[in-house]
């Protein structure tokens, strides 16, 4: 209600926003615009302009202390924003009751009731939501926590709790599901079946979004990508798209150092950017191009005389691009992908900002 | 939706660890005070109106043997409330329940009457329980018993019933506001307890008169069908006044306040 109040008091200057936002919904299952929050004087969310594509797996990264956790609790109506609007399944933020039904979320870790058992747990949210009670055996079902759910919580490894998490997240169908580091504290087995329950959730339609520190798997699993830093968005885009943006390199290694000395002068008149990787021994080179020009280099090597005993191709990785874009976060243009069902399968479409409206100044 | 909440709230109350600790706790204390009541009862008046063995025998002697587990009563009363509500703080939990009933008014309501209820039951079978002990124990001091049986007796045990669960219905609400106020249950326990317990003694012994406003006091007053400061029908409008203003209060701040934990 209070936010309500102020989108009215704030409707008349924002017009623009407010139908941008509108537009937007429709294809969106998350819109926000200039979502900010303050405690005290610490500024934790800094106008943020979210937009999640339905039924895509999107990622959300940043730091420890991004903002990643006070901007879900915001969706999810736990916590209230200083300012800011958006839409959550097509609903004002201020009106959590409307698509909340619709939305299952697991908010940092796993807490539930240690004394009870999983399915007790999952009665007390299931009967607070007038869920029936075959629903809770499904999800138990669906996690993998069936033989388990008569035992106490507090008898769980960390990965049937994360499990459980989930189950209580998908008890009322979801059309959205938010997940704050589903991965936690899992070890590569947990992981790597959380990754592919999350494939599969996406697979029957569900918009994912999902905050991880893991970058790895974010690449793995996520078509989009959310990036932040100190509450302030980064990038948000394809990671596809991201991964693209950064200059694929060649990684050749010669038979010897003198070999490799002739062959950066070789590719250096080419006009291609080159650089001997490591100290002075190295054979090693990195070379500013991609698999194309592979063969290229090859010839201009057999011209020169020069054996090549590696030849390949380096992408950069999520990690790498989060750390550039982290890094130099101030300087670099914010980029956001359209809103489209194509963007959320991952289409290298051109960027565009979004909305221009709502930037502030 | 309130019955939702209030069968939620019931899934987590329904285990036995609680079950046997909170009954186990409220029917230890009607029967220890039953059990102390009647056997420090005099042979005859010694002029400061403690309780003796002619008082006991009369129709209304088996409720004035019970009435004196008031303030034990809602103590654990309180702390069962309180620990009911600043769990879900602790625990992390309430934001779990946020996200399935996102009207928190509805959340809290049926959870209070969840936790008042599950009092109620406790306060009638520590009774129960406790008219047993304070038999065997007038017995075993040689009182007669058959008035306590009479109608009068009756009647007058039904409404220290009412009494003691009025009573331990308020020290529940007064323990449910300080776990919402205070999101710990270490902390609305500890520091509930210590105000309501000897900090309120202190003052109504220091200050007279102030057993009339005083809520712990109040809440005593009508256990134990109001006292010479505080009749019943005062007490209790004092005390509801209370509750209603803080339960709205706390209500307010609850709806409104970030859920962070």
């Amino acid at each position: 209600m209070w936010f309500h109040r102020y989108v009215s008091a704030a409707a008349l200057a924002t017009e623009p926003v407010a139908r941008a936002i509108g537009q937007k919904s429709d294809c969106c299952a998350v819109v926000t615009s200039g979502l900010t929050k303050r405690f005290g004087k610490r500024l934790a969310v800094d106008g943020l302009d979210l937009l999640i594509p339905a039924g895509s797996i999107t990622g959300f990264v940043g730091p420890n202390g991004a903002g990643k956790t006070t901007t879900i609790r915001m969706l999810l109506g736990l916590i209230r924003p200083t300012a800011g609007r958006g839409t959550v399944l097509g609903h004002p933020l201020g009106h959590s009751r409307e698509y909340l039904p619709r939305v299952g979320a697991l908010i940092e870790g796993p807490t539930f009731y240690p004394a009870l058992s999983g399915r007790e747990n999952l009665m007390v949210l299931a009967r607070l939501a007038g869920i029936e009670k075959k629903r809770v055996d499904a999800v138990l079902e669906r996690v993998g926590l069936s033989a388990r759910g008569l035992d106490p919580f507090k008898t769980y490894s960390l990965g049937m709790r994360q499990r459980l998490g989930i189950a209580a997240a998908l008890l009322p169908v979801p059309e959205l599901l938010v997940l704050d580091e589903p991965t936690n504290g899992l070890d590569p087995h947990g992981i790597a079946e959380t990754r592919a329950m999350l494939r599969s959730f996406a697979d029957e339609g569900m918009t994912v979004f999902v905050s991880s520190h893991l970058l790895a798997e974010i690449q793995q699993i996520c078509e989009h990508l959310v990036v932040i830093e100190t509450g302030r968005l980064l990038f948000q885009g394809d990671v596809e798209e991201l991964l693209a943006a950064r200059a694929p390199e060649l990684i050749v290694r010669t038979e010897s150092r003198v070999e490799a000395r002739r062959l950066l002068l070789l590719v250096s008149n080419t006009g291609r950017s080159a650089r001997i990787v490591g100290d002075n021994e190295s054979t090693t080179l990195e070379i500013a191009a991609d698999c194309k020009w592979a063969g290229d280099l090859n010839r201009l090597a057999m011209a020169g005389g020069i054996t090549l005993v590696h030849l390949a191709e380096r992408r950069s990785t999520l990690e790498e691009a989060f750390f550039e874009i982290t890094r130099n976060g101030a300087k670099q243009p914010i980029r956001e992908s359209e809103c489209s069902p194509s963007a959320a399968r991952g289409s290298r479409r051109a960027t565009k900002a979004w909305p221009p409206e709502a930037r502030r100044p | 939706m309130i019955w939702r909440s209030f069968t939620s709230e019931w899934v987590k109350m329904r285990r036995r660890r609680l079950w046997y600790g909170s009954y186990g706790a409220i029917t230890g204390v009607v029967v220890l005070t039953t059990i102390v009541t009647i056997a420090g009862a005099l042979h005859h008046a010694n002029g400061r109106g403690d309780l003796t063995l002619a008082q006991l025998a009369h129709a209304s002697g088996l409720s004035q043997g019970l009435t004196q587990s008031g303030v034990l009563l809602g103590a654990v009363s309180f702390a069962i409330a309180a620990s009911q509500f600043g769990g879900e703080f602790a625990h992390g939990t309430l934001r779990n329940l946020l996200v399935r009933q996102p009207r928190r008014y509805v959340l809290m309501a049926g959870k209070c009457l969840a936790v008042i209820t599950f009092l109620v039951g406790a306060v009638v079978v520590a009774t129960m329980v406790g008219i047993c002990a304070a038999f065997v124990m007038a017995h075993l001091r040689d009182v007669p018993t058959s008035a306590w049986t009479s109608g009068v007796g009756m009647g007058d045990l039904g409404i220290l019933l009412g009494d003691l669960a009025i009573s331990a219905c308020g020290f529940a609400i007064i323990g449910m506001i300080a776990g919402v106020l205070l999101r710990s249950s270490v902390i609305a326990i500890a520091a509930g307890l210590a105000v309501l317990l000897p900090v309120e003694t202190i003052l109504t012994d220091a200050i007279p008169g102030t057993a009339r406003w005083l809520p712990a006091q109040l809440l005593e007053a009508i256990a134990q069908g109001g006292s010479t400061t505080a009749p019943f029908g005062a007490a209790l409008i004092t005390v509801s006044a209370y509750l209603v203003g803080a339960t709205v209060i706390v209500m307010l701040v609850f709806v409104r306040r970030d859920v962070t934990a």
